[in-house]
């Protein structure tokens, strides 16, 4: 075999005591892409940091062209030959296409920047990407193809042998994405490295010659992608799917329905969503991370915004028409983003669970009454068995499975009729895990109706009576409660390599 | 042990929150010593009613700062919307009365709030800037308007209204007393209070608990209007004329140095109307103090300035451990 461009070994990493990458080995060869997989918190991003001298791996050897090399840093990234091109497009709109091409060494003459240089610079590597703009042209200008087409001639301008992109499609068009592959194939033929990092599983089968898949911060499998099937990857980056004991018995007769989501759109990310959810049923919105869950549920309340679609809620014993605004009023909402959107850190267990729920709080006059206030936690604190000094307590200091119980003591004071629950245990312990889906179930017991998403099939798979399948913004099937893992493994695997690929629709 | 580290982190805060105060306190008792030594008179009984009648009209309006404060804005139209609140209200009052001239005040203090709360809150707009703009076109309006010439066409009536002490206690001080203790209870035990916090502290999770986050914003403003209003009525009164010098550039200074003194943070989600009371009565006693001493108003100035960097610093220090 002939040297390898890249080959990382025995890689490893731990954050605060918590192995995050173990034993990594990574072989790249030049002239070919090579696709790295894996769900959320798989170790890619630690791996590729490490790569680009953003962390510190321990232990471990990364060999460059046979060589041994030390990455302490971005600067010796750069210098072996290792550039980025990141996906969130991290470009100064304002600024010309030559100075963010160029941004990590502008050309100076006399201490002042030099245009011309600049010019005669960026030119070269955008003749090569085949783009039609020029270096003088402002980014603001562009749109989102040629916005990555400046990252990878940005990327390209420290003439690197190694390339990596970090989820390059999810925000290009069709014909964007046909455009990004054609430039793909061209660096390879000049015998660039590719590192393709990304969730789309069709996009690998398309440009990528070998595919390594990782779980749980080590590498699961790695081979030539012609060996592989779509389901096979699903089922390596997923992990052994244990039939977890199933923690409810789904309801024989359904109940009423309670929400009616007609062909919802928004701006490129939901593509015509319909679905209903009936009283006391647990809904899993399956999917893989990018295909449109946790824009969904973000749209039927209105935090983000719609372009087309309708939202119908149960009323006084009829559906009745509503804005997002209006659902959001009867919809109990936990985001998975508990710490920046979930809660107030600073303040008490208390305050955090009053607030939205403050006709509950309420004493003489409409004020506040601390002592309710404190009873309503307290009660909340024991039914879910938060384990919490004093709910005086700020709630940042709370361990994260009881943060989450918090978040949901806030909405369960209020019980509104539906929950949509986001990612509602990432990053709980087992323990947690099994709390929270408890708690879930209740919940549905009580009557509520329950949308849950994860990126976790078994823990869906322990909750749920139906399973709604999203893909790309759509939602693409609807399985009952007796469909088993292979069912759902291939619903969201199978159906992306036998729908036409965007590219060829193009 | 995550949970023990942090918990000591949350007692740091405390402690840095306290360390504001004692420094307050260390300024305000060295300045006491001097003026012990050199202008004893400083603490005859009619000093000290002295300052609090002119700290209180600085205090209403550091009320209404805090308000626009908690919420992670700020409001720097307050002194110029009292003086155009104020020149309007002495325009009105000759000729309909006292009380058409106190109701005029009141709504064109709130009507610039409203504006101000409207930029802010659905047009999204910087408050900085907005209220920076809104406070340059109310200033240019009021000079324009009065000429600059100050006016003090009031009638009898309203002196003796706002300048009697009943029971020996200024009208000016009980507005203060009254006006502090309603905001007090809104912001400590209201639904709407805790809505501030919450969006001060953060607006993301506030919107998804389903505050009425553009409201909320707005409202603040309003009421900083309103209460620069309040001020107007309070200072003409005393003064006995309204001109566009009252909201001269260092009452934004004070307003500002109030709230950050009285530990109202300029990140948002944090302080309380008590603080910024004390805040005012303390720029209100380095004046005075500094006055009384021989120092010159613009080395006041400078005093002020550093009081400001100070306490910023310790709000800074204090709100970085606590997000």
């Amino acid at each position: 075999m002939i040297g390898a461009a890249l080959e990382m070994t025995g890689v490893s990493k731990t954050f605060a005591g918590v192995s995050a990458l173990e034993d990594a080995h990574l072989s790249i060869q030049a002239g070919e892409a090579h696709a790295l997989m894996g769900a959320n918190g798989a170790g890619k991003s630690t791996l590729m940091n490490i790569l680009g001298g953003i962390v510190a791996a321990e232990g471990g050897e990364i060999r460059i062209a046979g060589r041994v090399a030390s990455i302490a840093s971005p600067r010796d990234a750069r210098a072996n030959g290792i550039a980025f091109v990141h996906q969130e497009l991290a470009l100064l709109a304002s600024m010309s296409v030559a100075e963010n091409v160029l941004i990590e060494d502008l050309p100076r003459r006399g201490g002042l920047i030099d245009p011309a240089a600049m010019a005669a610079r960026t030119q070269p590597l955008l003749d090569r990407l085949g783009c039609g703009f020029g270096p003088q042209d402002p980014v603001e200008k562009l749109g989102m193809g040629d916005r990555q087409m400046v990252e990878i001639a940005r990327a390209l301008a420290s003439n690197p042998s190694i390339l990596i992109f970090d989820e390059p499609t999810s925000s290009l068009s069709a014909r964007e994405k046909a455009r990004l592959f054609d430039v793909i194939r061209k660096l390879k033929a000049e015998g660039a490295a590719i590192i393709y990092v990304t969730h789309f599983i069709d996009e690998i089968f398309e440009i990528c010659e070998r595919v390594t898949v990782m779980r749980n911060g080590r590498i699961v499998g790695s081979g030539a992608t012609p060996d592989f099937t779509p389901g096979d990857i699903v089922k390596l980056m997923l992990g052994d799917i244990h039939q977890a004991d199933r923690l409810r018995v789904t309801p024989a007769a359904p109940g009423e329905r309670v929400l009616t989501v007609d062909s919802l759109s928004a701006g490129g990310f939901l593509d015509g969503v319909s679905f209903t959810l009936r009283v006391g049923e647990i809904v899993g919105l399956w999917g893989l991370l990018g295909s449109g869950r946790t824009e969904i549920m973000r749209a039927i309340i209105g935090l983000d915004p719609i372009d087309a679609g309708a939202i119908a809620l149960r009323r006084n014993g009829a559906l009745v028409p509503v804005s997002p605004h209006e659902a959001h009023q009867s919809i109990g909402f936990v985001t998975e983003d508990r710490r920046g959107e979930g809660l107030l850190l600073p303040l008490s267990v208390a305050r955090n669970v009053s607030f939205g729920n403050m006709a509950a709080v309420a004493g003489r006059f409409g004020l506040i009454d601390r002592n309710r206030e404190r009873t309503l936690a307290t009660g909340l604190v024991e039914r879910l068995k938060i384990k919490l000094n004093s709910v005086d307590q700020p709630v940042r200091t709370l361990s994260g499975g009881n943060q989450q119980k918090v978040v949901f003591s806030r909405w369960l004071a209020s019980s509104p009729p539906i929950f949509l629950l986001d990612e509602p245990t990432r990053g709980l312990d087992v323990g947690a895990k099994s709390e929270i889906l408890a708690l879930t179930v209740q919940l549905a017991t009580a009557g509520a109706a329950v949308l849950i998403a994860s990126s976790e099939l078994e823990e869906l798979m322990r909750v749920c009576d139906r399973y709604l399948i999203v893909q790309r913004g759509r939602i693409i099937g609807d399985l009952g409660p007796d469909a088993d893992r292979d069912a759902l493994l291939a619903a969201v695997s199978e159906t992306s390599a036998s729908s036409p690929t965007l590219s060829s629709v193009a | 042990m995550g949970a023990i580290v942090l918990a000591q982190e949350g007692g740091g805060v405390a402690r840095r929150r306290l360390m504001g105060v004692a420094l307050a306190l260390a300024i305000a008792a060295t300045l006491g010593g001097f003026l012990f030594a050199y202008a004893p008179n400083f603490f005859s009984v009619r000093n000290c009613l002295n300052v609090l009648i002119q700290g209180s009209s600085l205090g209403v309006m550091a009320i209404g700062l805090t308000f626009v404060m908690i919420v992670g804005g700020i409001d720097l139209s307050i002194p110029a919307t009292m003086a155009f609140a104020a020149v309007l209200g002495a325009f009105v009052m000759p000729v309909w009365g006292i009380m058409a001239g106190v109701a005029t005040m009141l709504v064109s203090g709130l009507a610039v709030g409203a504006f101000n709360g409207l930029a802010v809150a659905w047009f999204e707009m910087t408050p900085f800037v907005v209220t920076l703009a809104s406070m340059t076109v109310i200033g240019g309006a009021t000079v324009w308007m009065t000429n600059s010439q100050s006016l003090s066409d009031f009638p009898d009536g309203f002196f003796d209204l706002f300048l009697s002490a009943p029971a020996g206690v200024p009208v000016a001080v009980l507005i203060l007393a009254v006006i502090a203790a309603i905001a007090t209870l809104i912001l400590s035990s209201t639904a709407y209070g805790r809505s501030l916090y919450a969006v001060g502290l953060n607006a993301k999770a506030a919107r998804l608990a389903r505050a009425p986050v553009e409201w909320l914003l707005f409202s603040t403003y309003a009421i900083s209007g309103l209460l620069a209003g309040v001020a107007a009525v309070m200072l003409t009164a005393r003064l006995g004329s309204a001109s566009a010098n009252l909201g001269s550039d260092g009452v934004v200074l004070d307003i500002v140095t109030a709230c950050v003194v009285g530990g109202v943070s300029i990140y948002g989600g944090a302080g309380m109307a008590t603080g910024a009371v004390l805040g005012a009565l303390f720029v209100t006693l380095i004046s005075n103090s500094l006055n009384q001493l021989g120092v010159s108003y613009f080395m006041t100035l400078v005093v002020k300035g550093i009081a400001i960097i100070l306490f910023i610093w310790i709000d800074r220090i204090s709100g970085r451990a606590s997000r």
